[in-house]
């Protein structure tokens, strides 16, 4: 958690706070930088005061806020190896915040910022290994973050493969970089989509028809998959049917969050918190969760 | 500071107290015309302006040349919002449509009513025009008018609660009606009031309209364990919500199927009407 | 610390000395009812209410609750500047007197809900202040509750002094030191003689045969039970009957989720972001922004909230997820009960076990 402003408000009777603050209280960050990324998303990089360092783990997500409209995950777009005094988000406008983050947020502006939350990617078990990722639509987001992290510290990995499923061309994300890792021979890139238009010339359907194009070696590969729910069940059956034990095969859960500290009830899996057990789990995990998939 | 938004208000088919709140939160919260600039309000001055860009209509739709006004507004309006129960569901003007028209304009206006007076079955004006919003209630509630103005002006789509009034109640810790024997049809009615009818003891008319999830069956149960008949329970439905109710068609939860829950009682005029909520047969 | 005797006729001198320094609430007598309220004197007390609508927990996790106050302007450059100041609301020296021994169950669980991982200083600093004073329960609130077979008609570790009435006085046990100075320094009081203490244990032994059980399982297979038959029709036939009103979750002594809002001011530039009780059986509770609900039918949420009253909240807390309090069951319109479902999954058991009356 960070650090919150100790001057204290009471409405009723004023409590020392012993140096405690409210975990539901954001830290105001400033946006430094905003980049349209497709008619849906746009990147936001924000810095923290001071330029203090998020401190995140691939997979993990922040709350963001504009008090006033309200408050939303948002999983952290940037890899911890590129994160320094300014972090990035990659926000769809799908929603009541999100909508009036894309109309009125630009540079200079202050959101609030509570996390990083939740589990994130267990890196110390991804090493040495080889690494399947299987982003689908907006799962490119928190995606980018494990691959740059691999990129980034590429002798620590073994391969890289990454599977990424979109709707339609306009929707594919970081195109730049997807064209920087074409140019790469340590990552092995493959995007296919749904509806193709007359300009695409790539592999057309959804993501699993891609999983035949890569052969993997099933005794030292992890694979992690992030998309909307209805991926899951089938990118899941392919990984199988490569040989992939459902311990080696991570997923990120979307769920609905108010308080992202595990009060507040809404992102529970069964018994779980998704904000905080989550919202990466092992499919292995995902099997003793009758709501999860 | 950008520019206020223009807004105007309009009445069709209504008792104009929904208009009535909105001068009352004028009153209550002066701030609000430091965020608007209202330039047409019969009910509170006399200046009318033509330029607005939100307009809030009052009443439903009750005739036929009230279409044209109903479109002129929506021509200019940017966004237009049903206020109240009558323009978002019809209301209590739409209780008439479960009798043929004839037989109310003879009724209410006497033998010479189908000529005088213009009239056909009640519509919400939505079933006429494109409407954005609504804010529901008879009448609406002044704060949740003031709040649903604050999201318009922050550039957000406002959002009501979309479940049941019992919601508000148990929060309010008020005792259940249902339960103390009292028809209350707030288990099926959308929330957002407070609770403000069970509060003070009587039991919810649904005027907010019906909540997605309404299990009207077990509504339905819940009454005739009142010892309400299948007659009371229809009216206790259509009070409000007649409209919606026809709409429904075959599967309107009225005893009387049909949706309109008329005709088998109006088979002969002069008993009119046979609804519990309507004035007694004259003699 | 140690059991004190303390006449019933000085309830009333103990009462007042303690609204000098304290916010007292207890359950008081309402048109139709009883309500946990504040109150003003002794003689408002209904300590021998059967049951409230809502359980005390409302004075510890406030229906709704400003979480911070912000203020947003902005700058010369015309950038949205924000300033947030934490709020602890509802933050004052309080008893809460008279609280049956199902609601201490349910606030030993609040406790470590808002305690664990993350603590919640809002909660906390409401508790901190907090004396809860227990009643021992000596006949059943009526035919809804059923805490004796949910073990939670014993008084749990959590309250400050606890109450037995026996004869013409209250047997007073000291939970804590707090406590046990709260009682010395606001009323006479004076220690259990042996022949006492007698009389308590024979109080406590003599409730027991008033209550009865409802439940045809113990309540350590009722995390089994649910395990089981989350696949069961049941859920679907409640789900049917659900008018998804949320009222079990709200008087629930056990439910602690809430929604967060955001309030503007007028002006347009102040407001509060607050908690409000929100409940997992209303539709919206588990969608997310791209439309998908991940228990979007009335069975599912039905389902959810009896796998976490029996289950969940068993697994994650180690503490009893239902208290047998009785309250959904009276809140409920279209009679869905927690022991008629675990009930009737028992009884699908074991025509599913027997194969003389298996189908």
């Amino acid at each position: 958690m960070f650090e919150t402003a100790p001057n204290l408000v009471t409405t009723t009777t004023p409590r020392p706070t012993n140096g405690h603050s409210s975990i539901y209280l954001p830290t105001v960050a400033q946006v430094v930088g905003v980049q349209t990324e497709t008619v849906f998303e746009k990147v936001y990089t924000v810095r923290l005061p001071g330029g203090k360092n998020l401190g995140h783990r691939p997979g993990q997500f922040v709350m963001v806020s504009i008090p006033g409209v309200g408050e939303a995950p948002i999983s952290v777009m940037s890899s911890p190896s590129r994160t320094h005094d300014t972090f990035r988000l990659c926000i769809r406008n799908a929603g009541d915040l999100t909508g009036v983050i894309h109309d009125t947020v630009l540079p200079g502006d202050s959101i609030g910022i509570r996390g990083p939350f939740g589990r994130g990617f267990p890196l110390e078990v991804f090493k040495g290994k080889d690494v399947l990722v299987a982003p689908g639509g907006l799962g490119m987001a928190p995606a980018r973050s494990l691959i740059d992290e691999i990129l980034d510290n590429r002798d620590e990995y073994g391969r890289l493969v990454v599977l990424y499923g979109a709707k339609n061309p306009s929707e594919i994300l970081f195109r730049e970089e997807l064209r920087a890792w074409r140019q790469r021979d340590d990552i092995e890139l493959f995007v296919t989509v749904d509806r193709p238009d007359e300009s695409w010339v790539g592999h057309i359907g959804v993501i699993t028809r891609l999983f035949p194009r890569v052969q993997i070696n099933p005794f030292k590969t992890v694979a992690i998959t992030i998309g909307p729910p209805v991926m899951y069940r089938f990118v899941v059956m392919e990984l199988l049917g490569k040989g992939l034990t459902p311990d080696q095969i991570w997923m990120s859960f979307e769920r609905r969050m108010k308080c992202g500290v595990g009060k507040c009830g809404h992102c529970q899996v069964n018994h779980r918190y998704s904000c905080q057990d989550g919202p990466a789990w092992t499919y292995a995990e995902a099997l003793a969760f009758e709501e999860a998939l | 500071m950008p520019p206020k938004p223009k807004i105007a208000f309009f009445d069709f088919t209504s008792c104009e107290g929904c208009q009535l709140t909105v001068v009352d939160a004028l009153q209550t919260h002066l701030g609000l015309l430091d965020l608007v600039e209202i330039v047409q309000f019969r009910e509170a001055m006399s200046e009318r302006g033509e330029d607005y860009q939100i307009a809030f209509i009052e009443g439903s739709c009750t005739r036929e040349s009230d279409e044209a006004r109903l479109r002129a507004i929506r021509a200019q309006a940017a966004v237009v919002i049903a206020l109240g129960a009558c323009a978002h569901l019809g209301g209590v003007n739409s209780m008439k449509n479960r009798w043929p028209i004839e037989n109310v304009q003879t009724y209410v206006y006497g033998k010479h009513g189908r000529e005088r007076y213009e009239s056909y079955p009640a519509r919400p004006i939505s079933a006429v025009i494109e409407v954005d919003y609504a804010i529901p209630g008879c009448p609406i509630d002044r704060l949740e008018f003031i709040r649903f103005v604050q999201k318009l002006l922050q550039g957000r789509k406002p959002k009501l609660p979309d479940y049941p009034l019992c919601v508000e109640c148990k929060l309010a810790e008020n005792a259940c009606l249902n339960k103390l024997g009292q028809p209350c049809l707030g288990p099926v009615t959308l929330a957002g009031c407070d609770a403000v009818c069970p509060s003070y003891g009587d039991g919810c008319e649904a005027c907010r309209g019906f909540a997605p999830e309404a299990n009207f069956a077990h509504m339905r149960e819940i009454l005739q364990g009142h010892g309400l008949s299948e007659v009371e329970i229809d009216a206790q439905f259509t009070m409000f919500n007649a409209y919606q109710l026809k709409a429904m068609g075959a599967n309107a939860p009225l005893s009387t199927g049909a949706g309109n829950g008329s005709r088998r009682r109006t088979a002969d005029a002069e008993k009119l009407p046979s609804s519990t909520f309507a004035a007694p047969k004259e003699t | 610390m140690s059991l004190y005797i303390l006449p019933k006729e000085r309830l009333p001198g103990f009462v007042d000395n303690l609204r000098a320094g304290f916010r007292v609430v207890g359950p008081v007598r309402t048109e139709t009812g009883f309500a946990f309220d504040t109150i003003h004197s002794a003689d408002e007390l209904a300590l021998d209410y059967p049951t409230t609508i809502l359980p005390p927990k409302k004075y510890l996790l406030p229906q709704r609750e400003t979480l911070f106050t912000f203020h947003t302007g902005t700058s010369e450059q015309g950038a949205r500047q924000i300033d947030v100041q934490p709020a602890f609301e509802d933050v004052q020296p309080t008893v809460i007197l008279g609280v049956h021994t199902c609601d201490m169950h349910g606030i030993m669980l609040y406790d470590k809900v808002f305690t664990e991982g993350y603590r919640d200083e809002h909660y906390i600093a409401r508790r901190e202040q907090t004396y809860i004073v227990g009643i021992e329960c000596l006949r059943p609130c009526d035919e809804a509750s059923f805490c004796k077979d949910m073990g939670t008609l014993t008084a749990p570790p959590v309250y400050d002094l606890h109450m037995t009435a026996v004869d013409g006085m209250y047997l007073i046990d000291t939970g804590t030191e707090k406590g046990e100075r709260l009682l010395l320094s606001n009323v006479e009081v004076h220690l259990a003689t042996t022949e006492d203490i007698r009389r308590l244990s024979q109080t406590l032994s003599a409730k027991w045969p008033h209550f009865r059980h409802r439940l045809k399982m113990t309540k350590d297979q009722i995390p089994s039970l649910m395990t089981i038959n989350y696949g069961s029709n049941i859920w679907d036939t409640l789900g049917e009957r659900c008018l998804a009103c949320g009222s079990c979750t709200n008087v629930c002594p056990t439910c602690f989720c809430f929604d967060v809002q955001d309030e503007m001011d007028l002006n347009m530039s102040e407001g509060q972001r607050s908690r409000i009780w929100d409940s997992c059986q209303l539709h919206e509770f588990a969608l997310v922004a791209g439309g998908h609900n991940f228990r979007g039918s009335k069975a599912s949420r039905v389902r959810h909230r009896m796998m976490r009253k029996g289950k969940y909240i068993q697994q994650v807390h180690s503490l009893t997820g239902c208290t047998g309090c009785g309250r959904c069951q009276r809140a409920c319109l279209v009679d869905i009960t927690i022991p008629g479902t675990l009930n009737a999954l028992y009884d699908e058991m074991q025509i599913d076990l027997n194969p003389a009356t298996g189908a």
